[in-house]
């Protein structure tokens, strides 16, 4: 690798925000890299049926959308390479992309690094995982034929992953700490029909109880704050995400949650630096958001770089 | 090199082989897999010098994962003279995997010496 070589855009992260940044800027002509730590689609490609994207009339899974958006930058020029972001250096007029590969120079810099389930923060949670706590229903399911398992949240991934796994689990308890969800009608219809889903409102996962194995939650009303055991095999942890930005090492506006601070034009608080996609702050993270996001920022870029 | 698909008759002979042996433990199913999936060819290739490389469907070779304590997958392990020499679940990327490859070598070199 050339480590002279300066690119017009360099955009880290492979999801829908960045592939569509990269089909924008290979097509106006902006020598482009994707950088990707392990395969195209971010979140997305562990989705198994994608509903609600446009022009998919039977859906289409995750996995599959990201490999044709890839293909389709790379068609117009857009190269891929499999590396992790360890540094960057943004405030300079030229940007310095420090990797598991080498260092990247661009004009420009998308962030579009997207977001990871956020964990309980319990103790032997991280040891656990693969032994009873999970944070993928679609991933880690098939696991818990006929078994018992909690699912902590109640936003829509939490109840659209307690439906899914109640066609497998004998028995799936929703633990939320509301005494209602905050998931979309759409998803409450679905939970009403479902006879193998208990409900325990107003409580938390405070402890994890285990064996060689997880074994069990303890809950704790936040209520009466009463606490009580319950056996489970699984513990699925459905509570939001947090936005991939430790990297940034400060040099960009982040909010309080660590999202970084981008309107609709996606510029951050530094010149040629954009962020698309679920790492920026927004009201609504879709895919349809992220892509447009994507194109936003070429736009904004081609007007960086021509002034 | 692409990865060469293992089946439990393969299995016992490949981790024999003098050459250490990567094994992919994988289902169709499986989200994670499918993700590691491009980045694991690309090793294969990158590193045939030094190592095969494998996957074993779990599904099509339950014996296999049972035999192996497989409990979570994808679960990489790297086998020397038969012997598994240490694994990694559900890699994040692949200087992680790389990473876990070149720190499991190590230890097989370390072990030589003291032989």
């Amino acid at each position: 690798m050339n480590e002279n070589h300066v690119y017009d855009m360099i955009i880290v992260g492979g999801g829908p925000g960045g592939y569509t940044s990269a089909l924008y800027a290979a097509r106006a002509g902006f020598d482009t890299i994707v950088l990707e730590k392990l395969s195209a689609g971010g979140q997305m490609s562990l989705t198994w049926q994608i509903d609600n994207y446009p022009g998919f009339e039977n859906g289409i899974d995750g996995f599959s959308l990201a490999e044709k958006m890839q293909k389709q930058a790379e068609k117009f020029g857009a190269k891929s390479e499999y590396a992790e972001v360890f540094n960057m250096d943004l405030t300079g007029k030229l940007k310095r992309v420090e990797t598991s590969s080498g260092i990247y120079i661009g004009k420009t810099v998308v962030i579009a690094t997207g977001a990871n389930p956020r964990e309980l923060g319990l103790a032997k949670e991280k040891e656990l995982i693969g032994h009873g706590v999970a944070y993928c229903a679609s991933c880690d399911g098939m696991f818990y034929k006929d078994k018992i398992v909690v699912v902590v949240g109640g936003g829509n991934s939490a109840v659209s992953d307690a439906v899914l796994l109640s066609r497998i689990a004998k028995k799936v308890i929703i633990v939320h700490r509301r005494d209602t969800l905050r998931a979309t009608k759409i998803y409450h219809d679905q939970l009403m029909k479902t006879e193998n889903i208990e409900f325990r409102w107003n409580n938390t996962v405070n402890e994890l109880i285990y064996g060689e194995r997880l074994t069990g939650v303890r809950l704790k009303d936040t209520v009466t704050g009463e606490e009580n055991i319950i056996e489970c095999d699984g513990l699925f942890v459905s509570i939001g995400r947090k936005p991939t930005t430790d990297f940034l090492d400060n040099q960009i506006e982040l909010d309080n949650k660590g999202y970084i601070v981008a309107g609709e034009n996606t510029e951050t608080s530094i010149p040629g630096v954009y962020a698309v996609g679920d790492v920026r702050t927004k009201l609504l993270r879709q895919i349809v958001t992220a892509v447009a996001d994507g194109a936003m920022a070429v736009h904004m870029a081609e007007e960086y770089v021509e002034k | 090199m692409t990865s060469i698909n293992i089946n439990k008759e393969k299995f016992g002979q490949l981790i024999h082989k003098e050459k250490p042996v990567l094994v992919d433990f994988w289902a169709p199913w499986c989200g994670y897999c499918r993700r590691i999936g491009a980045a694991y060819e690309k090793i294969s290739e990158e590193y045939s010098d030094i190592l095969i490389a494998g996957k074993v469907n779990i599904d099509e070779e339950p014996q296999i994962a049972e035999a192996e304590k497989i409990e979570i997958i994808p679960t990489l392990v790297l086998y020397r003279d038969g012997k598994a020499i240490d694994s990694i679940v559900a890699p994040e990327s692949k200087i992680m995997i790389e990473n876990f490859i070149n720190e499991a070598l190590e230890k097989i070199k370390g072990g030589l010496l003291y032989e």
